[in-house]
């Protein structure tokens, strides 16, 4: 679904431009009466083929210290960042250049983590990351890119705000349990959202999803960890301990749910679109994006189940072959400052995993400093559940499993 | 001077296509073919060993939304024949000085994108929408039900996409058509019905082809209006590919159907042209 944009087509060209290299070989080819063949055969069968990562994974060396560099090319989600809607300029990214000198390339070029995967995995197994210095990627797809090897371990030393503000809950996911090729960029959680005029009351539980009076009018994503994880915690088990019967249960139940017409599609962030709609009454939903649906109607609710709540980081991460990987941790280091960090709060509205920032915010801002969707207290963070981390075989039984429900 | 050009001259001229058609078709298309026979995960590799089984795994697995990928395919085509057949007949033969302007409404909605469009039947049909209640009104759509996330909505939304497709190689078969064949067809005592079924059709049966051709083939192939229209009971095979390879980097099983649905198109495009083109070619020499 990628709707082959005039940012494709940009990051083309910018991927021609730095690959000089690659295009000078490619130009000896032709020279050479090959045609470009060669070119050709690097890009589709070999780095296929190789797949696994395996040129690197001997235990890799963090990234080693350097000049700043002049650019930083940035891949991120898009609306993940803070805009000044007058002058359309990034603020955050401006003080950077103020600090470092170094100007951002800003590509909202990831739209789903899959999708993604896809454009960059023939690059990246071949040590080559298109350019991109910085990318965001969800705790699932961080844990493949590690395995494959796809990223650079970071240097701690350069990440000292990283090392002082990262939240608790935050600090040693079963994936990375160092953190040291993941740096959260912003964090969300997956609970219930619902149109409190059409459900004719508040819902309390997960189990609302899988209520009768709602027929056809519930939604549900299509990221298998969140779907299933707060199904899991509907059935009583627990997403971020129990092995993977008892998610195999959950995605039972909803294939059940699916096939009886319960269910009336799987979304992505879409799901807004949906229950702004009035065509789904319930839905499974992050928590950044409800926010933003409260402001637009006031009926639609989102709700911390009594059983649990999912959470979830996307991560920053330096690909494989980044040209400018030690600048790339300066700026991770650089959003890690509470005081940069409360203007990307402030903007998007996700969990933040920077403490001290709700100080900062609560100058401005009260009222924001006490939404515990962006703030959640000790007690909410008590409650979130993070999805376990899955070793790949496991990984690809709950992921087939899923898909069978949801895509085919 | 002359003889030499004439040699080189028509590979020049093909040069460019042969060119795009090698790098961009041939190409990945050898690729595809060797990633369908591959064994292994992307974790633990890839590697080349003639894993004919892929296929069979594949289509074995896949069955069901194989044969919904034709059966939409074909409902649409057919759709798209019986509203543009009729539409294009029209403008023919009675758009008279707004031929033009008729036929640029046609394609007209193809000025936005393909998604844009099929996000627009999501608003068309959603629950709440007048399209739904004036249905559910004569009874077509049962009270308490919906149309957005059905099959008719996905063949619905095919249809709707491909329709222009149809209907521009119907109007240039019928605006082809030597009006002095049907007066001659009248003359003969042909009655309405018998000058269309004995003259008309058989007569802009190439546009019939071509328009089918072009309306089947992709729309076999389309995964946007079951994903979007649909749920996961409406899936086609594209939605799978798409699934396999994106969401579980299945590639071997990805390439696998990708080569079975050509296959399937292709033979079923060849038994149409059998049936339909060369007979519609020979024109109406068959009584």
């Amino acid at each position: 679904m990628s709707d082959g944009s005039p940012r494709d087509i940009d990051r083309l060209i910018d991927e021609l431009v730095v690959q000089d290299i690659t295009r000078r070989r490619l130009l000896r080819g032709a020279g050479t009466g090959l045609l470009g063949l060669s070119f050709l055969a690097a890009c589709g069968g070999q780095g296929l083929e190789k797949g696994g990562g395996a040129t690197t994974r001997t235990e890799p060396a963090a990234i080693a210290k350097g000049e700043v560099s002049e650019t930083l090319s940035f891949s991120n989600w898009p609306l993940y960042i803070d805009v000044n809607e007058r002058t359309k300029r990034r603020p955050t990214l401006d003080k950077f250049q103020r600090e470092f000198g170094t100007r951002v390339k800003y590509t909202e070029e990831i739209n789903d983590n899959t999708e993604f995967f896809g454009k960059v995995q023939p690059q990246l197994s071949r040590g080559s990351s298109g350019g991109r210095d910085l990318f965001v990627v969800t705790d699932w797809m961080a844990a493949r890119m590690i395995q494959l090897g796809y990223v650079q371990k970071l240097d701690k030393a350069e990440l000292a705000n990283v090392d002082e503000n990262l939240l608790d809950a935050l600090r040693e996911p079963g994936f990375d349990p160092q953190r040291d090729f993941s740096v959260p960029w912003q964090s969300g959680m997956t609970g219930i959202a619902y149109r409190r005029d059409l459900t004719g009351g508040d819902l309390e539980s997960v189990n609302d999803l899988f209520n009768d009076d709602f027929k056809g009018k519930v939604t549900m994503l299509t990221e298998m960890r969140d779907s299933v994880g707060l199904t899991m915690l509907g059935m009583g088990n627990d997403p971020a301990e129990d092995d993977n019967p008892a998610a195999l249960e959950a995605i039972q139940k909803i294939k059940q749910a699916s096939d009886s017409g319960q269910i009336r599609r799987f979304t992505g962030n879409d799901f807004t679109k949906d229950l702004l709609k009035g065509d789904a009454w319930v839905s499974v939903a992050f928590s950044g994006d409800s926010i933003q649906l409260q402001a637009d109607n006031p009926d639609i609710r989102f709700l911390r189940p009594d059983e649990g709540t999912m959470l979830w980081s996307d991560n920053m991460m330096v690909p494989v072959g980044a040209p400018n990987a030690y600048t790339a941790q300066k700026m991770m280091n650089f959003v890690y400052d509470p005081e940069i960090q409360a203007d990307i709060a402030a903007y998007v509205n996700y969990v933040t995993p920077v403490q001290g920032v709700k100080e900062v915010i609560a100058e401005d801002d009260p009222d924001l400093a006490e939404e515990p969707l962006i703030f959640p207290s000790e007690d909410d963070l008590e409650k979130l559940r993070i999805f376990r981390s899955l070793s790949a075989k496991e990984d690809d039984e709950l992921n087939k499993a899923f898909q069978a429900v949801v895509g085919a | 001077m002359l003889s030499r050009h004439r040699g080189i001259l028509p590979w020049l001229l093909l040069g460019p296509g042969l060119a795009w058609l090698l790098l961009f078709f041939l190409i990945p298309l050898y690729f595809m073919g060797r990633v369908s026979l591959v064994e292994g995960s992307l974790l633990a590799g890839f590697e080349f060993t003639w894993r004919f089984e892929n296929y069979i795994e594949a289509i074995s697995t896949y069955q069901p939304q194989l044969v919904r990928s034709l059966v939409y395919a074909a409902l649409a085509t057919g759709l798209a024949f019986l509203i543009g057949y009729p539409l294009a007949y029209a403008i023919a033969f009675r758009g008279g000085r707004w031929r033009t302007a008729l036929l640029l409404v046609v394609v007209l909605p193809f000025f936005t994108t393909y998604l844009v469009r099929t996000l627009a039947w999501q608003t068309i049909l959603d629950d709440a929408s007048p399209a739904v209640a004036i249905l559910q009104a004569v009874g077509l759509v049962p009270e308490g039900g919906r149309l957005l996330a059905t099959t008719t909505a996905v063949v619905a939304g095919i249809t709707y996409n491909f329709l222009p497709f149809m209907i521009l190689p119907l109007y240039a078969a019928l605006e082809r058509l030597d009006a002095r064949m049907l007066e001659a067809a009248h003359d003969l005592y042909g009655n309405r019905r018998a000058v269309l079924w004995r003259v008309t059709l058989p007569l802009t049966a190439p546009g019939i082809v071509a328009g089918s051709l072009l309306t089947f083939i992709p729309a076999a192939g389309d995964f946007i209006n079951a994903e979007l229209l649909g749920t996961p009971r409406q899936y086609m095979i594209g939605n799978v590919i798409q699934s396999r390879y994106l969401e579980l980097t299945d590639y071997p099983t990805a390439a696998a159907l990708s080569f079975t649905l050509m296959a399937l198109i292709l033979v079923l495009v060849l038994v149409w042209a059998r049936v339909a083109g060369t007979e519609s070619l020979m024109g109406s020499s068959e009584p």
